[in-house]
């Protein structure tokens, strides 16, 4: 199950990165999103996996698609003036980080330690106990997260508008 | 330090160090997608991409820690945090094509030297 | 008590007043305030040679406060009259009011004369401390400041060419002098821990001989050093022929009566501490004789009269310090007292002359003007008999007395002693013939000569009064005198000689019997002289003719000042452009200015190409600082 949806999620990322086609790309963000949602319920904890199909694949992703659409962008890049200096370091960038990450993973005995932990007996997180958890020792992030979508809606609106 | 084999077997299983390199493998592929990629749009889902890979990382560490709702709430406000990010990133995006007519990042670069 | 720092403080404020409000002033009130602050000085400094006569020890110390008191070092501002800085004190105003009182006549054609008058009074203001203060530091305040007195006068005449340059090679070569009186100064505190003069000698008295010898030979030969910038002695004399580029009384004053023997002075304070190191004093002796041999020689054959009189000062002087050199101290002193009176008047005789010619100097262009200035050939030929040592002269008694303790220490010094004096006596000859006597050889000038008027004379008149009477002071007692100011000074120069002064009039005889000898050649060579010149030049012209060379060397002074230009001064000249092209321009401005802001430019230019405009770099550049830092972080924790 794992495997699967992992298989889901990294593949329809690699086939996203690579992607010439912005609309097409954008469906396989769709398909990522879908794993990761997956993964999600694997690690017991479905009222995150709805969330991440309501709002990410659900509205974000729907933004973006609109987007796209409007902005007609048919996206061939033209090989000449590629910056192949950009594309070498991020590239060694990437290996890095993919190195460094894999030995960390491997060596480290913290990580060993908490990973060993019995996990067989865990419920899934209820709706309730994250509800609840939110609103009394959370209760100022969550305005604040209010507050920020305020302004942003407010933000984004003003950017766009042509005259004021 | 693990083993090969152990390692393996905790990536096959779907133990904390699955998850983990789930997590840091999409972000690394996000991270790319940003740096080589050179439409806006495509720069956009990349970032979104290494969204969804720490919220990956979160939660996996929530559940081994016995799964307390605080990971969940967390990933509540970074999703919230994302959708404000999306509006806002959009809204310049189509600002960008406005001015040029291109959502091709490098023909942006009015700023320079 | 405290009227004692009136002395000197009296000129200071005339100083202040002439050099602040000077040129407000009408001229007659700046001389008047001018004249009357040294006459006042004058007054209190006769006062106070009273009450020091009277004084049970012939001491009188005042301390006014304490300058500076730093660790081990203390230095009051003390003042210390007793006989020796009694006499200077009034040598220093008497001749010092007398100038200024020449002055008003001198000057009377110039402008700014206020400034003049000021720095007079300030070189009378830093001479009087020099001589009264206690410490060693103290009078250093004073030396120096007379040297810059000496400069400021000197370069009087700003807008000419060799005036400044004169000032300023006076105040360079002093310098390096002091550089000597300031080493000699520390290596003195090492040693005895005090810069006082009294306790200094009061330790010296109780020293054993053998003790520091090495560093207090050091610290009175480094103390000479520092005498032969003040007193013009070979090798830092060259300055006191060029200062004739300044007014006349100024040479008067300041380079024959007063600054130049402060060198003079100071050893003669410090006896004690240099009769403990032979070594020097034999140097002292050496140097003396060789600048008077020397210096005489040079005077033979100038042109301009200052110039003749310049390089005599620099010849008696070294008859100072070879009076000093053999232990002479007294001796040396009393050539001080008398010399002040006799050169001074010569020099300000030559002074009215030139004024009389209307500012010429050359002698070439002088004669006969005996008629024409009566006054001042009578007066100039009482300080000529007295530079030449005619017997019952002043300068007899005090040259003959150094000459006889001279060959008492060496006969070999006493010979060249004796060649001096002969060459002094030659030139001097030779000045008062070819100045007064003959045929005058510039008509047109002979025929505006006019005698100088009351303000010139008088002084001339009471300046040859006093060096007539000086010889009283010191009549030596080897010929029967009482030789008083040995006695007074006594009080104030003590080493434990009086076993000494002892020795002195032991021999009559012998005294008699060189100042004999002495006496003779000089006025057989100030008559060869006579003979020679008053036939006008053509003896001259002849000598040159025939042995050119010679004439050469001794008309440019052995091309001394030539010698050093090329070998000293060019060398430095050509490091300092050495400097100022390879080290300032390269080094500094290239290399330390130049090239970091370059470096910083090209660096710039490197860097501003990171700014391309692309969000995709940015990014990239933001990640890799991330990674730096992750990097750093995961290496500190691990």
């Amino acid at each position: 199950m794992f495997l699967a949806f992992t298989l889901l999620t990294l593949g329809s990322a690699l086939a996203m990165a690579f992607q010439k086609n912005v609309i097409v790309a954008g469906l396989f963000l769709v398909a990522t999103f879908i794993g990761v949602s997956g993964l999600f319920i694997l690690l017991s904890n479905p009222v995150s996996a709805a969330l991440q199909i309501i709002v990410y694949a659900g509205a974000i992703l729907v933004l973006l698609l609109f987007v796209i659409m409007m902005l007609n962008a048919h996206e061939e890049e033209s090989p000449q003036d590629d910056l192949y200096l950009q594309r070498y370091i991020a590239l060694g960038v990437g290996g890095l980080l993919l190195g460094g990450s894999l030995w960390f993973i491997k060596q480290s005995k913290l990580l060993q330690s908490v990973a060993e932990r019995p996990i067989d007996q865990i419920a899934p997180t209820s709706l309730n106990e994250i509800g609840a958890e939110m609103l009394t020792r959370h209760i100022v992030s969550f305005e604040m997260i209010g507050l920020l979508l305020l302004v942003s809606m407010i933000g984004a609106i003003t950017l766009v508008k042509k005259r004021l | 330090m693990m083993s090969t084999s152990s390692f393996l077997q905790a990536l096959w299983t779907g133990g904390l160090q699955g998850y983990l390199l789930v997590g840091f493998l999409l972000f690394i592929i996000g991270l790319m997608t940003v740096l080589l990629r050179r439409s806006f749009l495509l720069q956009f889902m990349g970032i979104e991409l290494m969204l969804n890979a720490i919220n990956i990382i979160l939660l996996a560490f929530g559940k081994w820690q016995g799964g307390a709702p605080t990971a969940s709430t967390f990933y509540l406000f970074i999703i919230g945090v994302a959708a404000c990010e999306a509006a806002v990133g959009l809204a310049l995006i189509v600002e960008l094509y406005r001015l040029k007519s291109t959502t091709d990042a490098d023909q942006h670069s009015t700023l320079r030297h | 008590m405290t009227s004692v720092i009136l002395i000197p403080l009296i000129p200071l404020l005339g100083f202040l007043i002439n050099g602040l409000m000077g040129h407000r002033l009408s001229r007659g009130l700046s001389q008047v305030i001018a004249c009357s602050t040294i006459a006042s000085s004058f007054v209190l400094s006769l006062i106070w040679f009273t009450r020091v006569l009277a004084s049970p020890d012939h001491r009188i110390d005042l301390v006014v406060g304490e300058w500076m008191s730093v660790g081990n070092l203390q230095i009051p501002f003390g003042f210390v009259i007793d006989a020796l800085s009694s006499v200077m004190l009034l040598v220093i105003t008497g001749i010092g009011l007398l100038i200024h009182i020449y002055s008003v006549g001198y000057m009377h054609h110039e402008k700014g004369t206020a400034r003049y008058f000021a720095y007079l009074n300030l070189f009378v203001f830093f001479m009087t401390l020099l001589v009264m203060s206690s410490s060693l530091p103290f009078l250093f305040v004073g030396w120096e400041g007379v040297g810059l007195c000496s400069y400021l006068l000197i370069g009087y005449y700003f807008e000419t060419e060799e005036a400044p340059q004169a000032g300023l090679k006076a105040f360079l070569y002093n310098r390096v002098g002091d550089v000597g009186v300031l080493i000699g100064m520390m290596t003195l505190f090492l040693i005895f821990g005090t810069l006082t003069i009294g306790d200094l000698l009061q330790q010296v008295s109780q020293l054993r001989p053998e003790t520091h010898f090495g560093l207090i030979t050091f610290a009175t030969l480094m103390l000479f050093i520092g005498c032969t910038g003040k007193s013009a002695q070979i090798p830092l004399y060259l300055w006191l022929p060029d200062a004739m580029a300044g007014p006349t009384p100024v040479s008067a004053l300041i380079h024959a009566a007063t600054m130049v023997t402060s060198g003079i002075y100071l050893i003669c304070r410090l006896a004690p501490l240099f009769v403990l190191t032979p070594i020097t004093l034999h140097l002292i002796a050496w140097i003396g004789v060789a600048t008077a041999l020397f210096a005489a020689t040079m005077a033979l054959f100038q042109r301009d009269i200052k110039k003749v009189l310049a390089y005599s000062t620099v010849s008696q002087l070294g008859f100072m310090f070879l009076g000093l050199g053999v232990t002479g101290f007294s001796a040396g002193f009393f050539h001080v007292f008398t010399h002040a009176w006799f050169k001074a008047l010569l020099f300000l005789g030559a002074g009215s002359v030139i004024v009389a010619l209307h500012h010429e100097q050359d002698l070439f262009k002088m004669g006969g003007l005996r008629e024409k200035l009566p006054i001042t050939f009578y007066t100039m030929l009482i300080g000529a008999l007295c530079l030449m040592g005619f017997p019952g002269t002043s300068g007899f008694a005090s040259k003959d007395e150094i000459l006889y303790l001279t060959y008492l220490h060496s006969p070999t010094l006493w010979g060249f002693g004796v060649l001096a004096a002969i060459c002094t006596a030659f030139y001097t000859a030779r000045l008062m013939v070819l100045v007064f006597a003959g045929k005058p050889r510039d008509l047109k000038i002979f025929d505006h000569a006019h005698e100088s008027p009351k303000w010139i004379t008088i002084p001339l008149i009471l300046l040859s009064l006093g060096a007539l009477l000086a010889v009283m002071f010191g009549w030596p007692e080897s010929f029967g005198g009482h030789n008083t100011i040995a006695v007074w000074l006594h009080s104030a120069i003590t080493y434990g000689q009086t076993a000494e002064q002892e020795a002195h009039t032991l021999i009559p005889t012998l005294a008699w019997t060189l100042a004999l000898i002495s006496t003779v050649l000089s006025l057989l060579s100030a008559g060869i002289a006579w003979k020679l010149y008053s036939k006008g030049l053509s003896w001259e012209e002849g000598f040159e003719r025939k042995c050119s060379r010679t004439y050469q060397i001794l008309r440019e002074k052995y091309f001394v000042d030539q010698g050093v230009m090329a070998l000293i001064i060019n060398p430095f000249f050509f490091l300092g452009k050495v400097f100022w092209k390879l080290g300032d321009v390269i080094i500094i401005d290239g290399i330390g200015v130049n090239l970091p802001g370059a470096l910083t430019r090209v660096m710039g230019d490197l860097g501003s190409h990171l700014q391309t405009g692309r969000v995709r770099n940015y990014t990239l550049l933001s990640v890799l600082g991330l990674l730096g830092l992750l990097m750093l972080l995961l290496v500190a924790r691990i």
